[in-house]
């Protein structure tokens, strides 16, 4: 998936919104957002790429304080489809007003856990029948949970403390795996060479991937060599 | 029967996330002399707290007979915390795609060998599958799972064979604890499903004609 790549660019609301755009337009959505809750304040910080209207009327009548979509999925490891949100008062605050903007009933929320308690939610909708957005999300739910987790990274490395807490902290196999990979071996040739599975391969490039908030293997590889943690070539 | 037990819903089975402890307590503590904070006959940590997914399983009689923890490697888990010795002091694994599984436990006491409902291994593999699919729908590739060398065997022979390992085994308690790496893929579950015979929706209650059988 080609996106615009956050751990790279100024943390601005304009990437974040490209981003969201490239997302949308990649999988097939009609509209994303992110938010995240501060553990502090309990401000809500967030991003979307819905009509203005519908983002006004949002923060005018304060729905953030209610809305399911932050306050509920929050608490579940898996991605929650919004058909599983209890039909209260607090849901129909949100979602009867957001029908009004044209703003899909269909949609996901994926939560996202960062290493301090912080959490963050990337919801994504769309217009279409059931059986459509059925089919839909099995073959986008991969990509979703890594956008997320990359905007989620994204956002909490904004300011300079957040910037040195979360260095990327690798282990010894992820190291070598990168280094392997620098070198032009394959899953199956570094599995070969350090006496582990080729899958186990893999689930050490996704990690190292993910902890230097790359988005592609070359990303991860230019990133741990600019770090300093493997060598060039 | 399994059903997953979150911060979303649990205020919808309270009797059964209280079951679940006690069977933890029961296993972790009383069998496995793992060192656990039991209260009250309950077996509670820090990252119950920390609005986990409870894979349980649910017999016939309505009583817990197995269950599992399910928590994102993204944020806080057991692996980056307290099973650090698990992996010789290198930073744990972090990504989306992969889920921990942790206090994974059957009742050894109320079940019996053998491949029937009542069995062991039938409860082992109906709580795998439960994760598994629960996993798989998440878009979940991967899961690490923290288990002693008993259910390491139970796996091995029950198809459903861990691909790796990661760190080595350190002493916990009367036995040692590893951390084992299991693709969650459809081919894994087909695989328990085919040991274990359970072809029905775990997540429904069971037919009755399996229960007959």
């Amino acid at each position: 998936m080609d996106l615009i790549d956050l751990s790279t660019v100024e943390n601005s609301p304009e990437h974040h919104q490209m981003f969201l755009d490239q997302l949308c337009e990649r999988l097939g959505l009609d509209y994303g957002s992110y938010a995240t809750t501060s553990p502090v304040s309990g401000a809500v910080q967030g991003y979307a790429n819905y009509p203005d209207a519908w983002k006004m009327h949002y923060m005018r009548r304060n729905l953030h304080l209610v809305d399911p979509t932050i306050h509920r999925a929050a608490l579940s490891i898996a991605p929650v489809d919004w058909s599983r949100f209890q039909r209260d008062e607090k849901f129909e605050a949100v979602f009867f007003a957001a029908h009004d903007f044209g703003i899909p009933n269909k949609g996901l929320t994926i939560p996202v856990r960062g290493p301090y308690g912080d959490r963050g939610l990337l919801s994504v909708t769309r217009h279409c029948p059931d059986r459509e957005w059925e089919k839909l999300i099995p073959k986008i739910i991969g990509d979703l949970q890594m956008a997320a987790v990359h905007m989620h990274d994204a956002v909490m490395r904004s300011d300079a403390i957040s910037r040195a807490l979360r260095q990327p902290k690798l282990s010894a196999r992820e190291r070598e795996v990168l280094q392997w990979v620098a070198a032009g071996k394959t899953m199956q040739d570094i599995g070969d060479i350090l006496l582990i599975s080729d899958r186990t391969v893999e689930v050490h490039l996704r990690s190292a991937r993910e902890k230097l908030g790359a988005l592609t293997t070359v990303q991860a590889v230019g990133r741990a060599i600019g770090l300093g943690l493997i060598y060039p070539k | 029967m399994i059903i997953i037990v979150d911060s979303l819903n649990k205020h919808e089975y309270p009797e059964l996330l209280d079951a679940m402890f006690q069977l933890r307590a029961r296993v972790f503590e009383g069998r496995l002399g793992w060192e656990v904070n039991v209260v009250n006959g309950r077996e509670i940590d820090q990252f119950d707290d920390l609005d986990p997914a409870h894979v349980i399983s649910v017999d016939e009689d309505g009583d817990v007979v197995g269950c599992m923890r399910l928590l994102q490697t993204t944020g806080p888990h057991m692996l980056s915390d307290v099973f650090s010795c698990l992996l010789d002091g290198e930073p744990p694994i972090r990504s989306s795609r992969v889920w921990e599984a942790t206090r994974f436990c059957v009742d050894t006491k109320k079940l019996t060998r053998g491949k029937h409902p009542r069995s062991i291994s039938y409860v082992t593999s109906e709580v795998m599958i439960g994760a598994f699919e629960y996993g798989l729908q998440a878009g979940i590739k991967d899961a690490v799972a923290v288990i002693d060398p008993v259910m390491d065997r139970v796996l091995k022979r029950s198809g459903n064979a861990p691909y790796g390992y990661l760190g080595s085994p350190k002493p916990m308690g009367k036995v040692t604890a590893l951390a084992a790496l299991m693709d969650c893929s459809q081919q894994r579950i087909n695989n328990i499903r085919e040991f274990s015979g359970i072809r029905h929706d775990v997540f429904a209650p069971q037919p009755a004609l399996s229960l007959a059988s």
